[in-house]
């Protein structure tokens, strides 16, 4: 009897909640995989299932640009682009997160300025930046006035992941590496860095991906050329192929490719450190 | 290889002595003293235990002869050198932390070659090195697990070998047996007290544990709040505390107080407020008529008998209660009394128990011998009745 009560059925919050999961998971892969499907179109197709003649001639359409912009120019914009952002993020977070371990004066007021810059409205900023450059007589360009709105999105983010893993950090870690000799340099790169490089993967992450799909930061201050998510917009507006779905499948697979370069390059450190000696 | 040993020994030659001098010692945190003028010595290869509750400093005083902490005032010497501003290898100490911090990320081998990682000692002979010192610590066959990967004691004896490869001439032990079961706790301890006596250097190890440090020290130092309380050897901290607190904190003691009613050479008279008399053979301090004064006698040195209706406590060195509690602890049974206001503690040898038991209401008088009764050089202030003061053996 007891047994039989342990072992009973579920409740029926479990079958509510699943429900509502499930929905959850069609809604955020459902629309994906339609335009995953629907890129693959053929020539003589619309822009709606279902399927005719699979090919890839719409691929072939988006990287030769006759009628549907410059795609290629904007992922050659677009990806140098994250990957700077990605990389200042790296480098801006972790050396803050070092600076905030120990406390100095005004630290409080320097990280909620730094954490307010996520509640500013992207395209109010965008403005901001457009209306201050031409004030100050400058010009702006994906590598300049993009790069800073972008990280003022991307940078608080990593702040707070950083803040999160230093503070979980054990000071006895490097309180045993200067006890056994270690230089404070060589206590970071031997010990701290190394604990705290996971940490430091998912803040690339955000940087990357913060960066590659970012709209509002973007529009305006990217200058005359664009990145990838409004070269998207463009041709939402003045395409109407198939070729907007391969374009989706690219980028997703792009995106798809970082994350994956970014957790097997986690497990590929942790194997090699487990064997070397 | 002569070329690593001379580098090993360069700034730590093993020779030199790991005697400890603290003079005026004080760390201040914010405005409060965490450790005030400290004066200790710690002499030369000896296994010195800082006891205390937590918050009494012990920890701090070990963080600052390490090096992990700056004092605010005072004086650090371990053997003719001064050490404030110095780096632990610069010392010569060595710290095995509370928690490990075992490296999570290096292999075993990799944490115990950590520091001649850090001198550039190329890899062969560092591995080698490594190698001998798991050895010796007999976890050589585990040599590529990763430190998650090992059990609490495993993981103990790692941070051993990582700490000695340093060929320190201090070994200091921040609470070393606290993260260990009760079982590896006792197998640990006694691989410490083998171990320092094998190296011949200083160890000295916090602990909260009385039965820890009176089992491993040479030397007990007794802290309370910042302050050194009585720093001697185990035996006569047990059987001659200073102080009621250091005899509360050991533990095995009943503190009792009372004014001076006579006093001749060899000789003292008390009374305690409850009219019982109390004798004892001399005092530490000179004894002023009238002036309250305490003292101690050990548990096991307490003989029960049950009272008779109508007898009255008349006799010097009795007391009389009511039985609050019996525990039985194999050897002896632990009889708890009520005196009516404060509690006493009789450690009955089984035998003894046995042959006439007491049980929970009786009212018995315990008395014990004025060759037994310990004079304290403070009179007791109270604070009879907070947990730590009876660690309950």
């Amino acid at each position: 009897m007891s047994t039989a009560q342990s072992y009973g059925p579920r409740p029926w919050t479990f079958y509510v909640l699943a429900t509502l999961f499930t929905l959850f998971v069609i809604f955020l892969y459902g629309p994906m995989i339609g335009v995953l499907i629907l890129s693959f179109q053929g020539p003589s197709a619309s822009l709606v299932f279902p399927l005719r003649e699979p090919s890839l001639m719409w691929f072939d359409e988006l990287f030769s640009p006759r009628r549907t912009g410059d795609v290629v120019g904007a992922f050659n914009r677009s990806l140098p682009l994250a990957f700077l952002v990605m990389v200042l993020t790296v480098l801006i977070s972790v050396t803050a997160g070092f600076a905030f371990r120990r406390r100095f004066k005004g630290a409080t007021a320097i990280f909620y300025m730094a954490i307010a810059s996520l509640i500013v409205p992207g395209l109010v900023l965008s403005i901001g930046i457009l209306v201050t450059y031409r004030y100050l007589g400058l010009t702006a360009s994906w590598y300049g006035s993009a790069l800073g709105a972008h990280l003022s999105w991307a940078l608080p983010f990593g702040l707070l992941i950083m803040f999160a893993i230093l503070g979980r950090l054990n000071p006895s870690y490097e309180e045993a590496a200067h006890d056994l000799g270690a230089t404070k340099w060589q206590t970071v790169k031997e010990v701290v860095i190394p604990i705290v490089f996971p940490g430091m993967i998912a803040v690339a992450l955000f940087g990357f991906t913060l960066s590659y799909d970012e709209f509002p930061r973007s529009w305006l201050t990217v200058g005359t050329r664009n990145t990838l998510p409004l070269e998207i917009w463009t041709m939402t507006t003045n395409v109407t192929s198939p070729a907007l779905y391969a374009l989706g499948t690219v980028t997703t697979v792009v995106s798809f490719m970082v994350i994956a370069i970014a957790l097997s390059s986690i497990f590929l450190i942790q194997r090699k450190r487990s064997r070397q000696t | 290889m002569n070329n690593t040993a001379s580098k090993l020994t360069g700034t730590t030659p093993a020779a030199e002595s790991g005697e400890i001098r603290l003079i005026g010692l004080s760390k201040k945190f914010g405005s409060s003293y965490a450790v005030e003028n400290i004066d200790l010595t710690i002499p030369h290869g000896s296994y010195c235990c800082l006891l205390g509750p937590s918050g009494c400093g012990k920890t701090t005083i070990l963080r600052m002869i390490a090096g992990h902490e700056t004092p605010t005032s005072g004086e650090i010497y371990i053997g003719e050198q001064m050490v404030v501003g110095k780096t632990p290898v610069e010392r010569g100490t060595a710290m095995m932390f509370q928690s490990y911090a075992l490296f999570p990320h290096l292999s075993i081998l990799d944490n115990v070659a950590f520091y001649l990682k850090m001198r550039s000692v190329g890899k062969e002979e560092r591995r080698r090195k490594a190698e001998e010192m798991l050895r010796r610590v007999q976890l050589h066959h585990l040599k590529d697990r990763m430190p998650a990967q090992l059990s609490g004691g495993q993981q103990q004896r790692v941070a051993l070998a990582r700490s000695l490869i340093t060929n320190p001439r201090v070994l200091l032990l921040d609470e070393p047996l606290s993260a260990l079961d009760e079982f590896l706790r006792l197998k640990m301890r006694g691989e410490l007290k083998s171990l320092q006596n094998e190296l011949g250097i200083t160890f000295v190890h916090v602990t909260h544990t009385q039965p820890e440090a009176i089992a491993l020290a040479d030397m007990v130092v007794v802290m309370d709040t910042g302050r050194i309380e009585q720093a001697d050897s185990a035996n006569v901290i047990f059987n001659s505390p200073k102080t009621p607190y250091v005899a509360r904190f050991m533990g095995g003691q009943n503190v009792l107080t009372g004014t001076v009613e006579s006093s001749s050479a060899g000789s003292l008279r008390l009374k305690a407020a409850n009219g019982a008399i109390f004798e004892a053979a001399a005092a530490l301090a000179p004894a002023v008529q009238g002036s309250p004064m305490s003292i101690s006698v050990r548990r096991d040195r307490i003989t029960l008998r049950k009272r008779r209706a109508g007898e009255k406590t008349a006799a010097v060195n009795e007391i009389s209660g009511v039985v609050e509690a019996t525990e039985y602890q194999g050897s002896y049974v632990k009889v708890t009394l009520d005196l009516g206001g404060g509690v006493f503690v009789a450690n009955v040898s089984d035998g003894d128990y046995f042959a006439e038991p007491v049980g929970r209401g009786d009212p018995v008088t315990a008395s014990w011998r004025t060759a037994d009764v310990h004079t304290l050089a403070k009179a007791d202030t109270g604070s009879a009745n907070e947990s730590f003061l009876d660690p309950g053996h």
